[in-house]
């Protein structure tokens, strides 16, 4: 079992968190989504597992390449 | 008497010339994790190619009865070889001799790399480690002076880069740290690389910085491989020296040897009417979701062909070559994933290389376009978007070879008219799920009915109503029936009027130098 990280891609506005914490996510699939230029950009989780931490909740700006979430991993 | 005695030192000075900075080093050199330049030469080029010129050059120590005591050679290794075939010039930095700088270096060798690639029309790569031949504060002790940067006006090494990279591909290299003139020649060049955690890279290292007053950095944290790509200073990054050598390969199968050659087709590995069901539903209809550009990319381009390029830089614009039906294309594309596809300052400075580049090598132009604008707000503002932007426009508006438009979705303001050239006729399609205006609806409605949404007894129904209104307008099949765009397309088609578009603009690639007027 190895903790992951999950870094979004682009800059943007937490919008919807989709997974809380304890939740499970499939690998490429979105743990939250962020809201750039009027667009939903996903974050995806790159390995699927269980949500362990949210460090972005909604309404946080965040950056490129910002770790936002970690996950458990099967 | 023959010149035996003579070809027998010959042979030995070039003996000691392969043996660099002696055991030590090159085991400090592999120690380090890193390849010694003879092995980067052996590793790069094609087996047993390589025809190494002024390997006679170094410092040499005699006896009394001028027998030969001792003999070092230079640190610039330079040379000819081959890379899938083809004749290339390499320049190479050995780190073993005082560490690549310029005190066993030899300015003279290094200039000529740049003027045989140039003169000679053959791609130059250079192998980079070290102060890449630049001087340090030694030197002037050593020569009892100072003296003027570049030189005495007989032809500066910077006015050499400049003309090489006009003429030839220039690939650079960075495999270890690398400073002043090193960093100078990593940049001067069309494609860079470096290697994570290995390389670093700066104007001036850690101990000049701190002297400065910048703070203590280690290498890594003043230059990096993550800061240079992040920053656009350097193209790519990867894990390995191997990887390094394999991206410049890769990078030179797609371009000709000189700007007076033409890209050379390949035998086509994939069907040209290969139509992908996926395209059809692959942009999602609500106009909030994102899509994944680099899946039509690989879909629409010969399998396998795509050669991303400073994929961490400006990263609303996805830039590469690639294939389609055999022929070398260059492609660029918008990335809804990064501020909605909106050109930033990076993005724009990154489109202006591309297509210099492209329009310099005669590389027919495939722009899978997405972009709702220039990126708006403060930030952008400040980092000056709106020159760096229109700078782009210009660049494409001078881009003087072929030139294929697939409009996938937004194409809004001034950035949308840059879509292709303009003032000539180019290749032009659109997807239904393309959007086209002064400026996206979303944006505009509350500033352009303000008054009428103010006035309602909902303003917020009311700009509902109204943007359903504008919506039901907004099919790009309203836009086609007064000829504004040429065609709109099955998404599936784009593969093979792809094809048909680069069989069709082969022969009007045009040859020669490139050049382009004034810029804002």
């Amino acid at each position: 079992m190895a903790k992951v990280k999950v870094a979004t891609e682009a800059a943007g506005n937490v919008w919807k968190i989709v997974v809380a914490v304890g939740g499970r996510v499939d690998a490429d699939e979105p743990v939250m989504i962020l809201e750039s230029m009027k667009m939903e950009v996903p974050v995806n989780a790159p390995k699927a597992g269980t949500v362990l931490e949210i460090l972005a909740p909604e309404g946080t700006a965040v950056g490129e390449d910002e770790v936002v979430a970690i996950i458990e991993a099967d | 008497m023959s010149w035996e005695p003579e070809v027998t030192e010959i042979k030995r000075r070039k003996k000691a010339a392969l043996a660099m900075g002696g055991e030590k080093n090159v085991k400090r050199q592999h120690d380090a994790g890193r390849l010694t330049i003879r092995e980067r030469v052996d590793r790069l080029l094609d087996k047993d190619t390589f025809h190494e010129v002024g390997g006679l050059a170094g410092s040499a120590t005699y006896n009394p009865d001028g027998s030969t005591a001792s003999f070092a050679a230079t640190n610039v290794i330079y040379g000819r070889g081959k890379i899938d075939g083809r004749p290339v010039v390499l320049a190479g930095d050995d780190f073993t001799m005082r560490g690549g700088s310029a005190e066993a270096g030899n300015i003279d060798k290094l200039r000529h790399t740049e003027m045989f690639a140039k003169e000679y029309r053959l791609p130059l790569i250079r192998v980079v480690e070290g102060s890449g031949g630049g001087g340090s504060v030694r030197t002037f002790e050593e020569i009892g002076r100072t003296y003027m940067p570049g030189g005495n006006q007989s032809g500066s090494y910077s006015y050499l880069m400049a003309d090489a990279m006009a003429t030839v591909p220039v690939v650079a290299l960075g495999l270890g740290p690398i400073a002043g003139l090193g960093a100078a020649r990593m940049v001067a060049s069309h494609y860079s690389v470096m290697v994570r955690d290995q390389s670093s890279m700066f104007i001036a290292g850690p101990p000049l910085v701190a002297r400065a007053g910048g703070g203590k950095l280690t290498k890594e944290e003043l230059g990096g491989a993550k800061i240079h790509v992040n920053a656009g200073a350097i193209d790519d990054a990867v894990d390995t020296e191997d990887e390094a050598f394999e991206r410049a390969r890769r990078f030179l199968s797609y371009l000709p040897s000189s700007v007076y050659d033409l890209p050379t087709r390949i035998a086509p590995a994939d069907d040209t009417e290969r139509r992908d069901e996926s395209l059809l539903s692959i942009v999602p209809r609500e106009r909030r979701k994102v899509y994944a550009m680099r899946k039509i990319i690989e879909s629409v381009v010969d399998k396998g062909s795509f050669f991303e390029m400073g994929k961490q830089f400006g990263r609303s614009i996805i830039t590469g070559f690639a294939r389609v039906d055999g022929w070398p294309v260059a492609l660029m594309a918008g990335d809804p994933m990064h501020y909605g596809g909106s050109w930033t300052a990076a993005a724009a400075q990154k489109i202006i290389r591309f297509v210099d580049l492209a329009g310099t090598f005669h590389l027919p132009m495939v722009n899978l376009y997405d972009c709702p604008g220039f990126k708006i707000g403060l930030d952008a503002e400040m980092a000056g978007t709106v020159r760096h932007a229109t700078r782009a426009v210009f660049a494409i508006c001078q881009y003087q070879g072929p030139w294929c438009s697939v409009i996938i979705r937004n194409c809004f303001g001034l950035a949308g008219g840059a879509h292709q050239p303009q003032g000539r006729l180019n290749f032009r399609y659109a997807w239904p799920s393309a959007r086209w205006g002064s400026l996206p609806l979303e944006g505009g409605v509350e500033a352009a009915y303000k008054s009428e949404i103010e006035a309602a007894a909902d303003p917020k129904a009311k700009l509902v109503e109204i943007e359903a209104r504008l919506e039901a307008l907004q099919s790009p099949l309203r836009t086609a029936e007064t000829y504004d765009v040429e065609d709109i397309i099955d998404p599936r088609d784009t593969r093979p009027l792809l094809a048909e578009f680069v069989n069709l603009t082969a022969p009007l690639r045009p040859v020669g130098p490139a050049s382009w007027g004034l810029r804002p």
